[in-house]
């Protein structure tokens, strides 16, 4: 973690050490590091550097325990106040937790809204022996755990304070062996036992800190430090330190925030491998036939039991209606069905667009969507233009995709009810009442901040194979779809009676390849355009445009006046049906099955794009 | 490794920790130092610990009294392990 730029704007006193801060305290893993930005913090408070936007009233925030609560209560208030909420604090005496909250004066005076209680470790323990009777340990059990939840609950009663309590960690050594878990009285079985009583017997006014799994999820060797117990009463090592403060904070926080309501997924390497459109319903990877199907499968599962949970789902992909919706209706290996959804858009417009209407017909805030997409480039659209919506980028491999979803903490269930099962049904409901609006993001700017290169080259040998690739793959945005060898695409290269080019797009996350071709053939004054494709990838990215415009450009070189634009219809290639109407072509004839579209080059002048042309013929 | 090396090391450390750094001299204490506080601490031992690879044993770091024998107590862990 590079800190030297937030030591700068402290320094120099500018108010963008803020935002620094709650990024770097949003990624930071190590102990140090989070220490470290939590003294800068106190440094800028000292210097006076305000905050931008105001401070909220504070939270009132008392933590209690069994063990010393440094430096646990300087992770946890850093945590808070990196995100703008103060924290007024009541900080109990070492293992003082019983004495502070059933004298409570000092504490009802301190007014908390929040009460963290953390029972040291020395307090579970079983004290009679190992061969005692189940039920004498079950007992015990229950008695340690009733204590801590009567004292959680009397902490509640006389401060009205949400109390956050924290289980045990389990032991982590080998100690009694086999043994260990044959008997109830071990200590790691008889902290099991507490920690289930405990969690199943709360309160609603009692939230429980898990720190028996956050220690087994990062290890428990990894999770104790028998050092600093002796050092300072401070039993957690530094990564169980960090995990248990980002829990409480997520609690605290989550206390004070709606929960997330709708999942909102792409189709094509999300729900499935594979481009539906391009690959066909038998061409997509999903099902158990192939390792890749299988990850895909068992990631539609994780979103049915979200969906189980009263989690509404709907799509928003870059596709074509009737092919997008086609596995839904047809794939048997599919898990999730249309009926699933609530809202299903696949069309070509904005996806912050598509999420905005969406939010419309249902009547939900943006604040309750999470957006869901392989595709990085999407990603950022919906954050720039819909930053109300929380996005989840899925990694490169499918395989991680369940573990992602499961651990993305945004659709934590307090309880289920009946009605958040119902809920998917009230929505499609709400949906079908209301009709749809649209809004416009400013396409221009974000197409200007992906800063886009285009390279438009003429045929050439080293292009062939993937060339020959595309031309027959192509099936939406193919204007002709006539299919080519890699033998005929090498005749193609230096014929002077062709414009023969090919077009790569890069843009800030990275290099898409060759994603379009144009094939044009000169007959005196008329440049007839043979062939037109594109990769969908990369629709309103203005691809098009910047390939009319080398074709304009070189079709005048060769003397020509006019270009002849030709639609042949084929089952997948509605969408450019009247692509050259966009393109300002001049329709000259048109019938279902085939158009032709004449372009005027003496009254052409050059479309403006927001792609930067690296390399021209 | 020698003390005055362990010193220009851990001079990288506290430049990285500190504020406003203050130069390291084997007489330096942590009451010279008003930003040396008990986070700066902390923060300056973890770091320690996993830049020089070593792990200081229970209560050896509060024995020490000043930058000298911090860098002898870095330079024992580092060769006895």
């Amino acid at each position: 973690m590079n800190l030297s730029r937030i030591k700068n704007l402290l320094l120099q006193g500018d108010a963008n050490f803020w935002a620094d801060l709650e990024a770097l305290t949003a990624e930071a893993t190590e102990f140090d590091e989070l220490i470290f930005l939590s003294s800068l913090r106190k440094k800028a408070a000292a210097r006076r550097l305000q905050r931008p936007g105001g401070a909220p009233s504070p939270l009132r925030l008392a933590i209690l325990g069994g063990c010393s609560l440094y430096p646990l209560h300087e992770v946890l208030t850093h945590l808070l106040e990196s995100t703008g909420l103060r924290c007024d604090l009541f900080l109990g005496d070492y293992d003082n937790y019983v004495a502070e909250i059933m004298e409570a004066d000092a504490l009802t005076a301190f007014r908390p809204e929040v009460i963290v209680l953390l029972p040291g470790p020395q307090r579970c323990k079983y004290s009679g022996g190992l061969a005692d009777a189940r039920e004498t340990v079950e007992a015990a059990a229950r008695a340690v755990a009733g204590d801590l939840l009567n004292l959680s609950a009397t902490a509640h009663e006389r401060t009205s304070a949400e109390v956050v309590l924290c289980n045990f960690v389990l032991p982590a050594r080998h100690d009694l062996g086999e043994f260990r878990s044959r008997t109830f009285a071990s200590d790691w079985t008889f902290r099991k036992l507490v920690n289930l009583e405990l969690g199943l017997n709360a309160p609603a006014a009692v939230r429980i800190c898990d720190l028996e799994f956050l220690a087994n999820r990062a290890g428990t060797l990894a999770a104790e430090d028998a050092r600093g117990w002796f050092e300072s009463k401070q039993p957690f090592s530094p990564r169980l330190l960090i995990d248990a403060g980002r829990e409480m904070s997520r609690l605290i926080l989550g206390l004070r925030t709606p929960p997330k309501k709708v999942l909102v997924l792409d189709l094509d390497n999300t729900l499935w491998g594979g481009v539906v459109a391009e690959d066909g319903l038998e061409g997509i990877e999903i099902g158990d036939t192939s390792p890749r199907g299988e990850a895909f499968k068992a990631f539609q599962r994780a979103i049915v039991s979200l969906k189980q949970r009263g989690v509404l789902l709907a799509v928003c992909s870059k596709n074509d209606h009737a092919r997008a919706i086609e596995p839904f209706e047809r794939h048997p290996e599919m898990v999730l069905r249309a009926s699933d959804f609530v809202s299903f858009k696949a069309n070509w417009e904005p996806k912050s667009d598509n999420l905005r209407r969406m939010a419309d017909e249902l009547g939900l805030g943006l604040d309750s969507f999470v957006f869901v997409d392989d595709n990085p480039a999407e990603i950022e659209i919906v954050r720039q233009f819909a930053p109300a919506v929380t996005t989840l980028l899925l990694s490169a491999d499918p395989a991680d995709y369940v573990g992602q979803l499961q651990d993305c903490r945004l659709f934590e269930p307090r309880s289920i009810t009946v009605e958040d099962v119902n809920r998917t049904q009230q929505y499609r409901a709400e949906r079908e009442r209301q009709a749809a609006s649209s809004s416009a993001a400013d396409m221009n700017s974000y197409l200007e901040s992906l800063a886009m290169e285009g390279f438009v080259r003429e045929f050439n040998r080293v292009d062939a194979p993937r060339l020959a690739q595309l031309i027959n793959k192509s099936n939406q945005f193919n204007l002709t779809t006539r299919r080519r060898t890699e033998a005929e695409v090498y005749d193609l290269i230096g014929r002077q009676d062709h414009v023969c080019l090919s077009m790569r797009l890069a843009d800030r996350f990275g290099d898409h390849g060759l994603i379009s071709i144009v094939i044009g053939r000169v007959d005196g004054a008329l440049l007839e355009v043979d062939t037109w494709l594109m990769s969908c990838r990369v629709l309103k990215r203005q691809v098009e445009e910047t390939m009319l415009n080398e074709l304009s450009r070189l079709a005048r070189l060769k003397g020509c006046s006019s270009i002849l634009g030709v639609y042949l219809a084929t089952a997948k290639n509605e969408m450019v049906r009247d692509f050259y109407s966009r393109m300002g072509f001049r329709t000259r004839t048109a019938t279902d099955d085939r158009g032709e579209y004449v372009l005027d080059l003496a009254s052409f002048s050059m479309v403006p794009t927001k792609v930067t042309l690296r390399a021209t013929t | 490794m020698t003390q005055a090396e362990v010193i220009t090391r851990l001079q990288a450390i506290f430049d990285d920790v500190f504020l406003e750094p203050p130069k390291l001299t084997p007489e330096l204490t942590a009451a010279d130092v008003p930003e040396w506080d008990s986070l700066i601490h902390i923060t300056l031992l973890v770091a320690v610990e996993r830049a020089f690879k070593v792990r200081f044993r229970v209560g050896e770091v509060e024995a020490t009294t000043n930058v000298g024998e911090f860098a002898d107590l870095i330079v024992r862990r580092t060769t006895e392990g």
